[in-house]
């Protein structure tokens, strides 16, 4: 995986136009769910994948190595949401557009009540500020290691850490417990 | 709630908040792939870097400006006017705002120059306020460099070695705009 993001990367930034193909048949739905986790609309969210491509077209320079492509790209894709939240200040809330799930009716009371759980850690991710929420979604929902995640939230480790911490802490509060 | 019952309701909420994407999607943006990918130019990055930062552009220019101002103070590769970097800075913005042909700055650098020749037991006269802003040939300084010969700084900084016969033109000149 890593030799092939390294080739990948090595490709772009010679200027191949299959890469970039490439790139976005391996990205489009990571970063399309990416920002919808982090609590913008459909259509929102359709807009900021496409204005992070057109972004990423645009710093294909600023490339370093193959591992560091994971990163850069939800690095991009997290200052598009970024500017997009500091553009809107106040007029939207987060996790209004609920996601289209799939299933879930069937199963006991074990499963409506593991539902209820997921149901009200949603909520409560919802409700964390911006950039706790944006760590939480890059470290447990999108799987980034702390090293990948913290670089794509563009902070240090330490402080990608301190703010999961703080974040968690406020989730445990606010599912009560 | 334990560490581990958290984690598996992080990964089932990350089950959970997955969904299809509009089909086309992929394709509008690979649509919008460019026919020639080109990396960044180095010294497009500055400007480009700008750009990210969504700054407007007067906040740009002024903070490009002070940077120059900076690197030159450091490297000595121009004098100061001595009011301090924020004083140069100002100064610069307001002259490329207004393109104001003469000014403060200008005008401190010739002060400057004139005091240091003067120091040096030259010949060297210095108009300073009084000259006309607006006229570029006016004469801001000039110096005796050897015998008919004199060095002139007008008021857009230019310099040119003057015969003394052509230094009396532009000084009548001059003379006669004021009396005007």
């Amino acid at each position: 995986m890593e030799r092939r993001q390294e080739s990948l990367a090595r490709r772009l930034k010679a200027g191949d136009r299959r890469a970039a193909v490439e790139l976005v048949d391996i990205y489009y739905e990571r970063i399309y769910l990416f920002l919808r986790r982090l609590g913008h609309s459909r259509h929102v969210s359709e807009d900021l994948t496409q204005e992070s491509f057109l972004q990423a077209w645009r710093h294909i320079g600023q490339l370093r190595d193959g591992a560091a492509l994971n990163s850069w790209f939800y690095r991009i894709a997290a200052n598009a949401s970024k500017h997009y939240w500091r553009s809107r200040r106040g007029k939207e809330t987060a996790g209004i557009e609920g996601f289209e799930t799939t299933g879930g009716s069937e199963g006991g009371d074990d499963k409506a009540a593991k539902l209820e759980d997921i149901g009200r850690l949603e909520e409560a991710v919802a409700k964390l500020p911006i950039k706790q929420r944006q760590v939480v979604v890059l470290h447990y929902l999108e799987h980034l290691t702390i090293a990948e995640a913290a670089e794509s939230a563009g902070v240090k480790e330490g402080t990608f850490k301190s703010r999961l911490n703080r974040a968690l802490k406020s989730l445990r509060t606010e599912m009560g417990s | 709630m334990e560490e581990e019952k958290l984690k598996k309701l992080f990964s089932e909420l990350a089950e959970k908040t997955t969904e299809a994407v509009r089909p086309g999607l992929g394709d509008e943006i690979k649509g919008q792939i460019p026919h020639r990918l080109v990396p960044h130019r180095k010294g497009l990055d500055t400007i480009n870097i700008i750009i990210d930062l969504r700054i407007s552009k007067l906040t740009a220019a002024a903070a490009i400006i002070i940077t120059m101002i900076l690197c030159a103070n450091f490297l000595g590769g121009r004098a100061s006017t001595g009011g301090g970097i924020f004083h140069d800075g100002v100064l610069m913005m307001r002259y490329f705002l207004t393109g104001a042909r003469v000014s403060e700055s200008d005008l401190s650098a010739a002060r400057l120059k004139y005091e240091q020749l003067v120091g040096q037991g030259r010949e060297a006269v210095y108009y300073g306020e009084g000259i006309d802003r607006q006229d570029s040939n006016a004469v801001l300084l000039h110096w005796k460099v050897s015998e008919g010969e004199y060095r002139v700084i007008f008021g857009d900084t230019r310099e040119k070695t003057l015969s003394s016969e052509e230094l009396i033109k532009l000084q009548a000149a001059m003379l006669q705009k004021k009396s005007k």
